[in-house]
This record gives structure tokens, sequence and C-alpha cells, in this order.
């Protein structure tokens, strides 16, 4: 069978694209994710990856032609994909052209700071606690990685999905970030809230949300998380606690301290937990934010992935500082700088701050060091980030890393590995398949729920 | 007492908003306060003293003092709200919503609906406004603002009877509210007198009653046209049909003390009696209130209307300092009188035309 090549909507303007050159020749047989061609956008050179693997097939565009978003520009034909190997490692950005000088040294790999040397110590010492239950101590780590291949596989599907023109509206999405969300919600109850921002998928599935519900909700069907009022920036599931994602950057700060706020008002030991980026360090919410709680010893824990760019602007570009957690001596509450590509590192800084709230002691600045291995948004090649920056990154991947401990350490069998990832791949299409079968929204509900 | 039989004393403004806020904190422990200097002791109950002796009764934990932080303040309710308290947040100076604007516009406006109903913002943002020789950062009637926003109920009281009854039903909905309470009408005393302050020390019930929002009142009832004000304008209004009165001019006066769900059946009907509107508003003439309910009128009772639809409202600049700038700023019951009687006169010129 042969699957429509189309030009994916990557421009700032949707106006044509051209095409730089193919990467494949025509009859070659291709990965799925592997570099398929190279074009070039009123933005930038970007590389276009296969969304499946197979035989590349003409009519082919030619090369220097320019080709509206949408327009089949060649065929994949799957004759031979069940022979392909996935790559389900997306390719460097900058494909095509010379690299830009870096704007910042890649950190990779940094040596350990003394507080992921501590947060280290407290997983080894959750270890020791859980000896007596090391089945179970695997068992949750299983449950983690399984939890993260699922963040991974949807966010690359839904990729995939989109360069083939099938996903409506905008992606933030969040690959490389998983440690982070799944390390943070593990440390949490079903009760606790989580504030998560217009990058929302990993928080989301992170913190138990129907993936069913949240898929929907990007297509904008009636059985949308939000009834297809939020979109992909608005996402929440709230019998799990995630609140709506919110995309105005940093306002979720302030409104995790109010909800910390009433739970101590309430007597209750919920916290509340409000992820941000680094960008968002820099917003007036960020500092009303954490010094109120901080007064107030509000159970807050406020997470900053620091993923080192706000949109396309590194962090350097707009801070005298390296370590956003340093901010948090200003407001007086603990600042933790902390590897996240390292979950059991980040669950431990985590579960730190998540007892220090509960004890009624206040809030954590949580700094974990991460990457987003795609764009901002969709259409965004990342051509700001040298590739060996990217590299470093992913040579760092929060699930390799994690997958090697697994069957290094815990002798995991690689079976059990391929169960996970076949039935996280089951899980997201199931997810895709039922917001597609699912029907629009009634125009009349776009005007309830104003009021009360 | 009063007709009901019910016990009442005098109250201002201000004393009649802390009754409320007592009652509401009383009844119901999931009721808290935040904002600047609302609680500290040997302070001031905020910058009108309205909270005052509340800390006391209540603690400091349910009656928080915050930083200068509008945005946060703002934010907090928002989120307490959606965890199951009632916040009331106050903003010292209603122009100081200015820097919390994301948090009224984005936040506590939206949620319900980003939301598909699923969550609930009881929360209230109390704004001190009003033009009180303070200046431009300091006077300004923000309400048109909010009235734009969908999903933020508004009221502005006018008297210490609706003062009451409405900050109670406002902490009580579970919606969020905005708030508005005007600076010469809260009736301080000794050194918080405001210099242009006007004296309500009406007669209000001790009890707890609520004020369904989304009503207007009627505060005099005439035939000859109708003018519809809000909070300092309604007394100004009121005066001014005093005036008119004796020129033999009957003026209805409806004081249109919720915006959001704003009763326009009660204004529709008024003006299909009398044919003629006048709007009085503090706020900038430019896309304030009484420029929605204008064009409502004009949708709604286009044929009764005997004279077209007239506004006196702040003009189209910053509200200055000194005195003789700010009376001159501020609708006086001069401008509205003449105003009504110039809407006559246009009226009768019309009908003299149609007659002919």
């Amino acid at each position: 069978m042969k699957h429509p090549v189309v030009m994916p909507h990557l421009g700032a303007t949707g106006g044509d694209v051209k095409i730089v050159e193919w990467r494949i020749a025509e009859r070659d047989v291709v990965a799925a994710g592997a570099a398929l061609l190279t074009v070039e956008t009123d933005k930038s050179v970007v590389e276009v990856e296969a969304f499946r693997g197979g035989r590349l097939t003409g009519p082919l565009a030619p090369p220097g032609s320019s080709v509206a978003p949408g327009a089949i520009i060649g065929y994949l034909s799957d004759d031979v994909e069940a022979a392909i190997p996935v790559a389900h490692v997306p390719p460097a950005p900058n494909a095509g052209r010379a690299a830009a000088p870096p704007i910042s040294t890649p950190p990779a790999p940094a040596p350990l700071s003394q507080e992921v040397r501590a947060a280290r110590i407290m997983v080894r010492l959750s270890r020791v606690r859980d000896s007596k239950d090391a089945a179970g101590f695997v068992e949750r780590l299983l449950e983690a990685f399984a939890t993260m291949v699922l963040i991974r596989r949807y966010e690359e599907h839904l990729y995939q999905l989109f360069l083939q023109g099938l996903v409506p509206g905008t992606l933030h999405q969040c690959q490389g970030q998983e440690a982070v969300a799944v390390g943070v919600c593990s440390a949490l109850r079903r009760d606790d809230l989580v504030y998560s921002t217009h990058r929302p998928v990993g928080h989301l599935i992170a913190k138990g949300a129907s993936l069913e519900a949240i898929t929907a909700e990007i297509w904008g069907k009636a059985t949308g998380c939000v009834g297809g009022k939020g979109g992909q920036m608005h996402l929440a599931d709230f019998a799990v606690g995630a609140m709506v994602s919110n995309a105005i950057v940093g306002a979720n700060i302030p409104i995790a301290t109010g909800s910390a706020m009433s739970f101590r008002l309430q007597g209750l030991d919920r916290v509340a937990v409000s992820f941000f980026g680094d960008g968002a360090s820099n917003i007036g919410a960020f500092h009303e934010g954490l010094n109120l709680a901080a007064v107030q010893d509000a159970p807050a824990i406020f997470v900053c992935e620091n993923n080192l760019y706000a949109a396309s602007t590194n962090f350097a570009l707009t801070a005298r500082i390296t370590d956003i957690a340093a901010r948090a001596a200003a407001y007086g509450m603990p600042g933790v700088v902390v590897d996240g590509m390292d979950v059991e590192a980040v669950y431990a800084a985590a579960r730190t701050a998540v007892a220090r709230a509960r004890a009624g002691r206040g809030p954590t600045l949580i700094e974990a060091k991460t990457y987003r291995y795609r764009g901002h948004s969709r259409g965004d090649p990342g051509g700001y980030r040298a590739r060996d920056e990217h590299a470093a990154w992913m040579a760092r991947d929060p699930i390799e890393r994690l997958k090697q401990r697994l069957v290094g350490d815990f002798a995991l069998p690689a079976a059990k590995i391929d169960e996970i990832e076949a039935k996280a791949q089951a899980k997201v299409e199931a997810a895709v398949e039922f917001a597609q079968q699912s029907p629009e929204p009634s125009p009349d509900s776009a005007l309830e729920h104003v009021f009360v | 007492m009063n007709d009901a039989g019910a016990p009442t004393r005098p109250m201002g403004m201000a004393e009649a908003l802390r009754d409320a806020m007592r009652i509401a904190m009383r009844t119901d422990p999931t009721v808290f306060l935040l904002g600047e200097d609302i609680g500290v002791s040997g302070g001031f109950g905020g910058g009108f003293t309205v909270t005052l002796g509340l800390a006391e009764e209540f603690g400091r934990e349910r009656v928080i003092d915050t930083p200068i932080s509008e945005g946060a303040i703002v934010g907090a309710a928002v989120g307490a709200a959606m965890a199951g308290s009632r916040p009331v947040a106050e903003m010292q100076y209603g122009d100081f919503v200015f820097c919390a604007m994301d948090q009224v516009v984005n936040q506590a406006a939206k949620m319900r609906y980003m939301s598909n109903g699923s969550v609930r913002v009881p929360m209230v943002l109390r704004l001190p406004v009003g033009a009180s020789q303070r200046g431009a950062q300091h006077g300004q009637s923000s309400e048109a603002w909010f009235m734009h926003t969908p999903g933020l109920k508004v009221a502005c009281p006018a008297t210490p009877y609706d003062a009451k009854g409405m900050l109670i039903a406002a902490i009580r909905d579970d919606n969020p509210v905005i708030f508005l309470e005007h600076k010469l009408l809260y009736g301080g005393k000794g050194t918080r007198k405001e210099t242009a302050q006007i004296s309500l020390g009406t007669e209000v019930p001790d009890g707890d009653y609520e004020i369904q929002l989304g009503t207007v009142a009627v505060r005099r009832a005439g035939r000859d046209l109708t003018i519809l004000a809000n909070m300092l304008m309604v007394h100004r209004a009121l005066a001014a049909a005093e005036r008119l009165a004796e020129s033999g001019i009957d003026a209805e006066v409806i004081d249109v003390r919720c915006l959001v769900p704003l009763d326009m059946a009660t204004i529709e009907d008024s003006v299909r009696r009398t044919g003629r509107a006048l709007i009085v508003e503090e706020d900038h003439l430019t896309g304030g209130w009484g420029a929605e309910i204008a064009a409502r009128i004009a949708d709604a009772a286009f044929s009764n209307l005997r004279a077209p639809i007239r506004r006196v409202a702040g003009p189209d600049t910053p509200i200055p300092c000194a005195p003789a700038l700010e009376r001159a700023w501020v609708p006086d019951v001069d401008r509205i009188t003449a105003a009504a009687v110039a809407l006559l006169g246009a009226a009768s010129r019309h009908l003299t035309v149609a007659s002919e």
C-alpha cells in the first residue's frame, strides 16, 4: 500500500515550502523517523523525517520546486515496512545547513552538582528503606519507565501525524523532558493538584489523566477533556488533580500558591505543584508567587523545567545567573538543582519537597535541568540550537538511561521492555483512534459554562 | 428596627461592608480575606478601614496581609477558589488591579469556561474606585473593563444597605465577582474622612441578608425621563432629579447597582414609559458601561424613544488632581441637570416636528 508523503505545515506564514533535496533516493528504503528530505521555509531550512517506514516511491516533487503545505510530494509504500527497524529518536535540528554557533556551552555530560549528588544519595537511602520490598522498588521504577515511554510514544506519534497534516491546531511537545514530569508526579498523591503549562502532555500523563480525553481535546472533539474549549495548551483531568493547563507563562505560579494556601487553611495535607519553564522565571508572577508562597508557608512545589530555551531565546541571553534555583534564596525557600534527565533524581528531590510541604514547612523551588528535543511549537525546527548541543543532551536521554538501569542493574529481560513499548504504542494509537472517531462538539456548547 | 421588625442600626458603607464580611466569615469557614494592610495589628484595616477589627475576630490566618503583589493576590484567590475556599481579595485602590489584569481576565474569568464547567471560581475582588483628589492613578472607575470580560460578575453598589447585601451575595456566589466600592461613599470618620465624601448613614439590618446580583433598583419613580447611574453618580442623579422637579420635570432614577448580570428588563421598561434615557457615569465616556446600555436600549426600545439617548461621563483624559480640575472632570449635579433639560428640550422639539 502507498502512503502519501505530504508537505508539512512548517513555515510561519503558511506559504509554499521549497524542496532543497531528497535525502533518500527514489526506490530506497527509509526507517520511520529517519531524514527523508530537506526543505526551506520562510523560517529556516528544516529536515523532514519519514512519518513511517517504507520504500520511497514517486512521482516525487523535484528539488528546487516550491510546494504548498498539505500537497502530496511522494509516497512511502509499506511492502517492506515490517523489515524496517523503527527509529524513535528524532533527528537533530538544524540539519541541512551549517550549525549555528552555540549560544551556550553544551552542558552535558556535566559534573553532578552537589544537589544532584544529594538527590542521588536520597534515592539510595529510599532504596534502602524500600529494600525489604526490592521487588516493589523495581515495580515502581518500571511504572515510571512505562509512563515515560508512554509520553514519548504519544508525543512522537502526534508529531508524525502532525507532519501528515492530521493534527488540528497547535502543538507544544515535551520529548526529552519526560523524567521531570514522571519524577515529580510519582511523588504526588492523586488528590494533589498539578498546574501545567502550554506544554502539558507529560504532566497530564504522569498525573494519570485519561489519554483518550486529552487526545480528543487536541482533536477538538466533544469527548475532549474540556469539551473542545481548551485545545492542546489547555488539557485537564480533574479526577486526578490535573487542573487546566495554563498558556500564560508563569500565571499558574500564584494560582498554585493560592490552592496551597487553601489546603493549609482547610487543614488538609494536600499539596499543589506548578510546572513552568525557564522563561517563566523572568515574569513577575514567578517572583510574586514564590514570595507569597514562602511568606505563607504554602504547601506548594515549584518545578522549573529548565530546557534552556524560552521559545527560541537561550536563558543565558535573559539572565545573569546559571541556576534558576538560586532565585529561591531571595524568597527564603530551598532551591534545588536536579538532573532533569534522571527520573530517580527528580523523584528524590520531589519527594523531599512534598514531604516538607505536607509537614507545613513551606514551598520548595526545584530546577530540573532538561532539554526539549523538538522545537518550541509545531513547525519550529529549532534552528537556534547547535547540533552538538542537541546531540549531547540526547546522549543523556532519560528513557534510555532508565532502560539501561533496568536491564543492567535489575536484569530486566528485554522482552519486558519490548512489551512496555508495544503496550504504550497501542494505547497511543487507541487514543488517537478514539479522538478521530469522536463527534465534533455542538456549536451551542461554545456558549456554555461562562458562569455557574 | 425596620418595617419587618428586624434590628437595624445606622451604618456607613465601610461598616456595612465589614459587617458583610463578618457575617460571611462567621457562617462559612472557607471564606478568607487577603490584601495589603488589611489585618496588621495597629494598622488601618485596608486603605479605607473596611476590614478593621476582622483580623482580631478571625485571626491572621483568615485575614491575610500580603506583600505588595497584586498579581499574586488575585492569582492566589483564583487558586484558592478552585481548591475549595471562598477568598475575598482586596486591591488597596482599584487602580492597582491593572497590575493583576492577567489573573483577572485570563485566569479568574476563564477558568470555569476553560474547564468546560468542571471548576468553580467563587471569589470576590474588591476595588475602591472613584475620584477623590488623589489624581490619575488613585481614582479611576474601571467597571467597563470588567463588563467587557465574559465570566466576571460586576457589582457596584451605591448605598450601605446594598453594599452589605450584595457583598454577602457576592461572597456566596460561585462565580468571580468584581466588587466596586466608591471611596466617597465609604463614610469614613475622623482622619479617615474623605474631603468630598457624602454621608449615607442609613439604617442597615444587623442580620444576614443577600441582595441578588443582577438587579437594578429604581430609586425615584418618574414619568419624563429615565436617569441611569451607579455608585456616587446615583446620589448626584437624585439631587439633579430634585432640582428638575422644581422645574416640573419628573425624572425616574435607576441605580444600576450591578452591571453583570445586567437587568435590562427593568431599564427597558422604564425607558419605554419615559421615552428618554440619560446615562450618568463617572468613568470615561468612550467605551464606558453607558455606551453598552445605550446600545441595548436603542436595540430594544428604539420605537419608544422620543429623544436621543444621552450620556454624561468623565471626559477622555486621565483624572486630574487639583480640586478645581477634578470638580470640573467628574459629572456633577449641574451637568446632569443641564443634560436632562437639554434632553427634554430636544424631545419637545422632536414632538413639535412630529405633530406638524
